[in-house]
């Protein structure tokens, strides 16, 4: 081992190298504000993430219940159709982009190193700078909340041509949809980088013995999603330039009045819109497939057979887009193809419940929350896949469309399905990150109040969208028969905030008061269980071996061979001085500073430049030129990121506490 | 002995009791969907072809619910651990899956799907265009989408010196007959949709988009643009009247008239006015409804009724309306065809009085709600030209840099002439 043994980082401990400018030295805070902005923890990445997207969660959650009570009774005056416009627009963009893809992220980030016997992702400085470009994104999206433009009001869609300037900026000056464009292409950043990180992770850095298809299913779902993200984002990128540049600099991609064409717009969003769908909705597939196993004590039935749909969905996902598009006239080829891979893509989603259900047969049922939302789930997903199948006959869904038929069945797959994985899964893990349990009592309570409000809010909304009711709709009339299915929704929505208010409520107290819990407090079954909790930094003292598919299910069943061979990873890694950790960085955090104030000065260029012309300074496009002065930020921040000192240390895990 | 318990009678108690209950669910579920956009109560082949895919695909999906969800309500039962010793015995068996069972659930769904998909196959060729076997006696219409109102323009009604038959909001169709529709537009997305007659089609820019339908019957439909196209899409409605040959053709004869004049001398001895007006207007909230229940018993009568001129009309009042309708720019955008104004901008005008809507097919067309429209249109539809103004046009407000001022106030002495004038374009 001569190549190892002069290796730069053997030996060194976390210090301040003396010898470099300080620029370029690591921070080495291990506590307080300094640790966590320098943080390339992938555990304290995930809390960001998580913390985060809840926050986005109850900011969508209250844009939401403004909606349901405008639309209370007809008629309603309690916003204004540009506020309501507003509203809807900033409810989408924050429960998909802000709310449930970084809560996927947190998962990720935190879980899938775990499940894998990894130290941390592959590149963990990216790691961190993908967390601080989200949240650019997410301010910068957000922003105009406090600006006299307002949010955006385009639609999360954002069809053009309503977002060229010839209809925003019709009465007055208008830079809500340029922060739109900004934020989203900066989020899409974000995305990218992060899942090009766990990619990598995953194909590198899972344990000896841990081959692909021993890969818990949650990892796979990673990887997949990852795919998804990586391939899906190119086509929103390229429209969002293209918007950009007709709003900024008047070129004609999208401009009717010079032959632009607004239908281009509709192929590009929808052909990442789609994946996006399967990004939202694989992370939390692959939550329920380690709670279901788990909680019923036996593997996973078909695990190939549900790794191989899940794929499969992820491939098929690509080729649907246009059934977003069933009245835009495509024609009838084009429609029937297109209804045809839709109903398609039921097929590995049906397997994946068939499975689940094979995985609950012959079990032992244990009824803890996680696996009451997991079987809340279960039900609620297959009530929005049937609605699902309803829109692939493409001429039922010419009536659905842009109905509130379709608001029920995406808010089904969404909040039953995402949102009931993700609080199935903060449940299942809180033992592990914070090491205390939820009280099983006020977690069921949560649970019932949650799935009694969401199906009275949204499953009257079928019976709305068959009799007619548009969405986006910020007012209708007393006499069309929406009354009573639009009041009901709105009392739903508010036990819905009641129950979610509860279980937020639950898991603050438990975090600060809660039960202890003993380590693997659920008999589990994959690996990140075996480890104390909170997990310590390093996470794995010794690297662990694998040798099946629920690794630590096997490992407690045979104890001795995986001490034995323990012992052996323990002395080969002491040899090579002890557990390589990465060093923290300021330049993550740097750059995204650098994208953020970037992308707020190109935002509101047109703001700025009034502004400054109100000074008396005209002749230069202001609002360009501080944004070109962040680039140069965004550039150096990267190059001294490149510069600084290599970084890395050793630490040695003291005798592990039971 | 044992006492029996009449466990068959209670049963059939139970049963019956569950389903009394259950009867305002079931039948309030009805009543949900037979609203005047309903899309299950169809009065037309194309909407009826619609709801029968739809129905195919509930009845399904259905089928396979009950199995599905029978089969996992039965599992969670069975196999869930009772108590916490329960918990606690050993593991069960660590069984793996069943190729078997997975192989034959994967050509059931197949299977399931292929119904769904044959349907959807013929319907998607059906309702795309007109048969070819009733294109003879197919009538051909436009549809232009604008912020936030429907051109309706007839192709083939010729009308000598000013071109093709145009009108707004209120699409009058024969009944009986295949209508193709073609849909444009102007300025942003919009979407036709009139869901008892057919599902909806994009009027996308650049982008020559159709559609068919025919009405069963004659009748009154309820129809609203479904794609969003900005501040107030919400408001942005029309309507579509069926009629039978005969009134199609009496109804296309009195349009492609001018606006209808008033001999005001002829009555002015009869009814010497013009100082107080037939109603008073009082003026309603923000988002107030538009609509009556009065006119929706009988939303066909009414729109009949509509046709005639008002037995109380004012020549003098209207005479003066007619006059404001010039000082007061109206002209330059809106049209009222043999009288002022040619524009082009707003809505045709020419018979707005026999229309049962105004503002986009938002309000009914009574003197009160005319009024309204005309005295304060950015609070019935925020963001409209007629207000903000368009192009070279001033609305009633004009920019003075980023602030507005007032450019057209309309008194409520002139409002009152102008709704006698417009209401008696019939």
């Amino acid at each position: 081992m001569d190549a190892l043994a002069r290796s730069n980082f053997i030996g060194k401990e976390a210090q301040p190298d003396a010898a470099r400018p300080w620029i370029f030295t690591r921070p080495t805070a291990k506590t307080g504000i300094v640790s966590w902005l320098t943080t390339v923890d992938h555990k304290r990445i995930g809390l960001l993430y998580g913390m985060s997207a809840l926050f986005f969660f109850l900011v969508g959650g209250v844009e939401a219940l403004m909606i349901r009570i405008q639309l209370a009774v007809p008629n309603n005056t309690f916003v204004s159709h540009a506020v309501y416009n507003e509203l809807f627009t900033m409810h989408a963009t924050t429960m998909i982009f802000l709310a449930v893809m970084p809560l996927s992220a947190a998962f990720f980030n935190y879980i899938m190193p775990l499940q894998i016997g990894a130290r941390d992702v592959a590149f963990p400085r990216l790691n961190g700078f993908a967390y601080w470009v989200f949240l650019a994104g997410a301010i910068i999206l957000n922003v105009g909340w406090f600006m006299r433009s307002g949010a955006p009001d385009i639609g999360w869609f954002g069809y053009a041509p309503l977002t060229s300037k010839a209809f925003s900026n019709q009465f007055a000056s208008d830079v809500s949809t340029d922060l739109w464009i900004m934020g989203l292409q900066i989020l899409g950043v974000s995305s990218i980088i992060g899942s090009l990180n766990f990619i990598v992770t995953i194909i590198n850095l899972r344990a000896p013995g841990m081959t692909m298809m021993r890969m818990p299913v949650f990892t796979w779902m990673t990887l997949v999603t990852a795919f998804l993200i990586i391939l899906s984002f190119p086509a929103i990128t390229i429209a969002l330039v293209e918007l950009m540049m007709d709003r900024s600099f008047d070129t004609n991609f999208f401009e009717v009045s010079k032959g632009g064409l607004p239908i281009l717009w509709q192929h590009l969003f929808w052909v990442f819109g789609h994946p996006e769908v399967y990004i939202l909705i694989l992370p939390a597939m692959g939550i329920i497939s380690e709670i279901l196993p788990t909680f019923s004590r036996k593997p996973l039935f078909g695990y190939p057979i549900v790794v191989f749909s899940g794929a499969c969905i992820g491939f098929l996902g690509f080729g649907v887009w246009s059934h977003h598009m069933f009245t835009t006239g495509m024609g009838t080829v084009a429609t029937a193809a297109f209804a045809l891979m839709t109903m398609a893509i039921a097929v590995p989603t049906g397997v994946k419940i068939f499975n689940w259900i094979g995985t609950l047969w012959g079990g032992h049922l244990s009824m803890r929350t996680p696996m009451m939302f997991a079987l809340g789930f279960v039900w609620m997903f297959m009530m929005g896949g049937f609605s699902g199948i309803m829109h692939s006959a493409a001429p039922a869904d010419s009536q659905q469309q842009d109905s509130y038929f379709v608001v029920a069945h995406f808010h089904y797959v969404l909040i039953g399905g995402s949102v009931f994985a993700l609080l199935a899964g903060i449940h299942y893990w809180f033992p592990l990150v914070f090491g205390r349990k939820v009280s099983e009592l006020w977690g069921k309570l949560s649970f019932w109040v949650i799935f009694i409000g969401f199906n009275t809010t949204f499953f009257p909304m079928h019976f709305l969208g068959l009799n007619g009711m548009p969405r986006r709709t910020a007012v209708y009339d007393g006499n069309m028969g929406w009354n009573t299915p639009n009041f009901i929704a709105t009392v739903g929505a508010f036990i819905l905030a009641v129950g979610i208010g509860i279980y937020f409520a639950v898991m603050i107290y438990t975090y600060f008061k809660g039960e202890k819990a003993g380590r693997d407090p659920w008999d589990g079954r994959t690996l990140e269980w075996s480890l104390p909790n909170p997990p310590p930094e390093y996470n794995y003292a010794v690297i662990p071996t694998i040798h099946a598919r629920d690794a630590y299910w096997y490992e407690k069943h045979h104890r001795d061979e995986i001490a034995r061979e323990n012992a052996e990873h323990a002395q080969a890694e002491a040899s090579h001085g002890g557990i390589h950790m990465p060093s923290q960085s300021w330049f993550p955090l740097v750059t995204a500073l650098g994208l953020l104030g970037g992308g707020l000065c190109f935002g509101c260029k047109d703001a700025i430049n009034a502004t400054m012309s109100g000074w008396g300074m005209t002749g230069h496009n202001f609002g360009i030129l501080f944004a070109i002065g962040f680039g140069v930020m965004v550039f150096l921040g990267a190059l001294l990121w490149a510069l600084e000192a290599p970084g890395g240390y050793h630490v040695h895990a003291e005798e592990e506490k039971h | 002995m044992m006492p029996v318990l009449p466990i068959r009678p209670l049963l059939r108690r139970a049963l019956l009791g569950l389903a009394v209950t259950a009867m305002p669910l079931v039948f309030g579920g009805w009543s949900w969907l037979e609203g005047p956009q309903s899309t299950l109560q169809t009065a037309g082949p194309v909407a009826a072809e619609q709801a029968k895919v739809f129905y195919v695909t509930v009845w399904v999906t259905i089928s396979i619910f009950v199995v599905v969800a029978g089969t996992l309500a039965y599992a969670t039962l069975r196999f869930r651990a009772r108590n916490a010793a329960d918990e606690h015995v050993a593991p069960p068996e660590q069984s793996h899956g069943n190729p078997l069972i997975e192989l034959s659930l994967i050509a059931a769904s197949v299977l399931a799907l292929v119904i769904i998909a044959v349907p959807t196959l013929r319907a998607i060729w059906y309702s795309y265009d007109v048969p070819e076997e009733e294109k003879a006696n197919m009538y051909e219409v436009n549809a232009t989408g604008y912020q936030w109102w429907f051109r309706f323009e007839y192709p083939k009604e010729q009308i000598d010196g000013s071109g093709t038959l145009v009108a707004a909001n209120e699409l009058v169709i024969p009944a009986h007959r295949p209508v193709r529709v073609n849909l444009r537009t102007t300025d942003v997305i919009h979407s036709f949709w009139v869901p008892k007659l057919a599902g909806k089609v994009d009027m996308i820019p650049n982008r020559g988009n159709h559609l068919w339908l025919n009405a069963d019957q004659p009748g009154y439909y309820w129809g609203q643009c479904a794609e969003y196209c900005g501040e107030s899409h919400a408001v942005m409605r029309f309507r579509v009247i069926a009629l039978d040959e005969k009134d199609f053709a009496a109804w296309l004869t009195h349009q492609k008239q001018p606006g209808r004049t008033v001999a005001a001398a002829a009555m002015a001895d009869e009814r010497p006015k013009a100082q107080f007006a037939s109603y008073k207007f009082t003026p309603v909230r923000r988002n107030a409804p538009g609509w009556t229940e009065q006119f929706d018993a009988d939303p066909f009568g009414h729109w009949k009724q509509q046709q005639q001129p008002d037995p109380e009309e004012d020549p003098v009042l209207i005479a003066k309306g007619r006059q404001l309708f010039t000082q007061k720019t109206c002209a330059g955008c809106h049209t009222v065809r043999g009288q002022e104004g040619a524009g082009r901008i707003g809505p045709d005008l020419t018979h707005v009085g026999a229309r049962t809507t105004i503002a986009g097919g938002l309000l009914e067309n009574s003197p009160q709600n005319l009024h309204r429209w005309i005295t304060d249109p950015n609070n019935v539809k925020p963001g409209n030209k007629m207000y903000y103004g368009t192009g070279g046009m001033q609305g009633y407000v004009k920019r003075n840099g980023e602030t507005w001022e007032q450019n057209i106030t309309v008194s409520d002495e002139e409002a009152h002439a102008l709704v006698a004038y417009l209401r008696s374009l019939k």
